[in-house]
């Protein structure tokens, strides 16, 4: 007879040593608050998704439309804002619609699959957000030094024109910035995330490989 | 109404809490890990059971929540990851009934079983509560015939654990 079979002939043994909670045990459980993956990825995600609407919103200030108005830029980053609201509201309606699917009945590979889906949901609004934000204010930043004469009436332009080289610089800099916020916005969820996940994807994974 | 659909729910669970506590001991190693994971199964549970139709047994239906529970939703404390108190994983059966060959066998039976995956454990788990493949697969969410081969390879698996 094999090992296994041997256990499951003396599995109903073990019952009269397991614990034994009352009524009232249970009864106070059901009223505590959980501790599951599933609260905390919510709870994370929502505040991702506030700080980046609240950081497109800040960002707008008075100064800023002024700005814009003087490199007649104004209609356009309002045509971009709305665009962009649409997307934001999108991604929120998507990554509701993905948490309400998280299910404890649905089978355990259902389960796995649909709680990393609304987490991809919230990964690629940030990487939306970062992509987005960072090739507007490229464009931005371009307009910006070609019409500063423009806007400053300066009559010896030399000084206030970019050659080749101050560009070489610029894009460096701004690439260096760029880098360091990344990595940093990177090692922040490999942390967090490798903390939550990690065992849920090792799980998904193996599930997974059984299907090949 | 919502007293009764409480009333209801708290008797059946503790009817069948034999079940959680199993899971608990097959996924945790102390008895505080055991206690956390019994009460967020026990919330799981709950936040679930309005959807309970009674379509399919209370304990089937309760397998599946809290095994998705104990593999998916429960994140183990550091502490318990460094923990490994022999005694309390231990398989324990009424002393008296068995001489002590046999409850040795058994004991190194249940820690090899925990040694195993997540997943290999919630196989082994469902086919010592007699559960059908048909069963497993679909608590799993995959193919019948690919249970039964995983648990070809993990009785293999075992026995290597067993006869190093």
């Amino acid at each position: 007879m094999d090992e296994l079979e041997f256990l499951k002939q003396n599995w109903k043994k073990q019952e009269e040593n397991l614990p034994r909670l009352s009524y009232d045990d249970i009864y106070s459980m059901i009223w505590k608050k959980s501790s599951s993956i599933v609260k905390w990825i919510f709870v994370i995600s929502i505040v991702e998704l506030l700080i980046s609407t609240l950081f497109t919103i800040f960002m707008a200030d008075a100064n800023y439309w002024d700005q814009l108005e003087q490199l007649h830029l104004k209609k356009v980053t309002i045509f971009v804002y709305v665009i962009s609201y649409l997307i934001t509201f999108y991604f929120i309606y998507c990554f509701y619609r993905n948490y309400k699917r998280i299910s404890t009945t649905d089978d355990a590979a259902t389960l796995m699959h649909n709680i990393l889906r609304t987490r991809k949901t919230v990964r690629t609004y940030i990487a939306y957000v970062l992509i987005s934000t960072g090739i507007y204010y490229l464009v931005i930043g371009y307009l910006t030094v070609q019409n500063h004469q423009l806007i400053q009436n300066i009559e010896d332009t030399s000084k206030y024109t970019f050659d080749a080289m101050d560009w070489v610089k610029f894009t460096v800099v701004f690439g260096i910035i760029l880098a360091v916020f990344l990595l940093a916005l990177w090692l922040f969820y490999r942390l967090i995330y490798g903390i939550l996940l990690r065992r849920l994807k090792k799980n998904y994974r193996e599930l997974k490989r059984l299907e090949i | 109404m919502k007293k009764q659909l409480e009333h209801e729910f708290v008797s059946n669970l503790e009817k069948h809490q034999n079940i959680v506590h199993k899971i608990c001991r097959m996924y945790t190693n102390d008895k505080d890990s055991h206690n956390d994971l019994f009460q967020e199964i026990t919330i799981q549970l709950w936040n679930a059971y309005p959807k309970f139709r009674g379509d399919s047994k209370f304990s089937t239906w309760m397998y599946r929540v809290a095994l998705n529970t104990a593999i998916t939703l429960y994140r183990k404390s550091k502490k318990e990851l460094h923990t490994q108190n022999y005694d309390e994983i231990s398989f324990k059966i009424k002393a008296e009934a068995y001489n002590d060959e046999v409850e040795k066998q058994l004991q190194l039976m249940y820690k090899a079983v925990k040694e195993l995956n997540d997943i290999d454990k919630a196989l082994v788990f469902l086919y010592l509560e007699d559960q059908s493949y048909r069963e497993i697969s679909e608590m799993l969410g995959i193919s019948e015939v690919n249970a039964r081969v995983k648990m070809n390879r993990i009785k293999k698996t075992l026995r290597n654990i067993l006869n190093p």
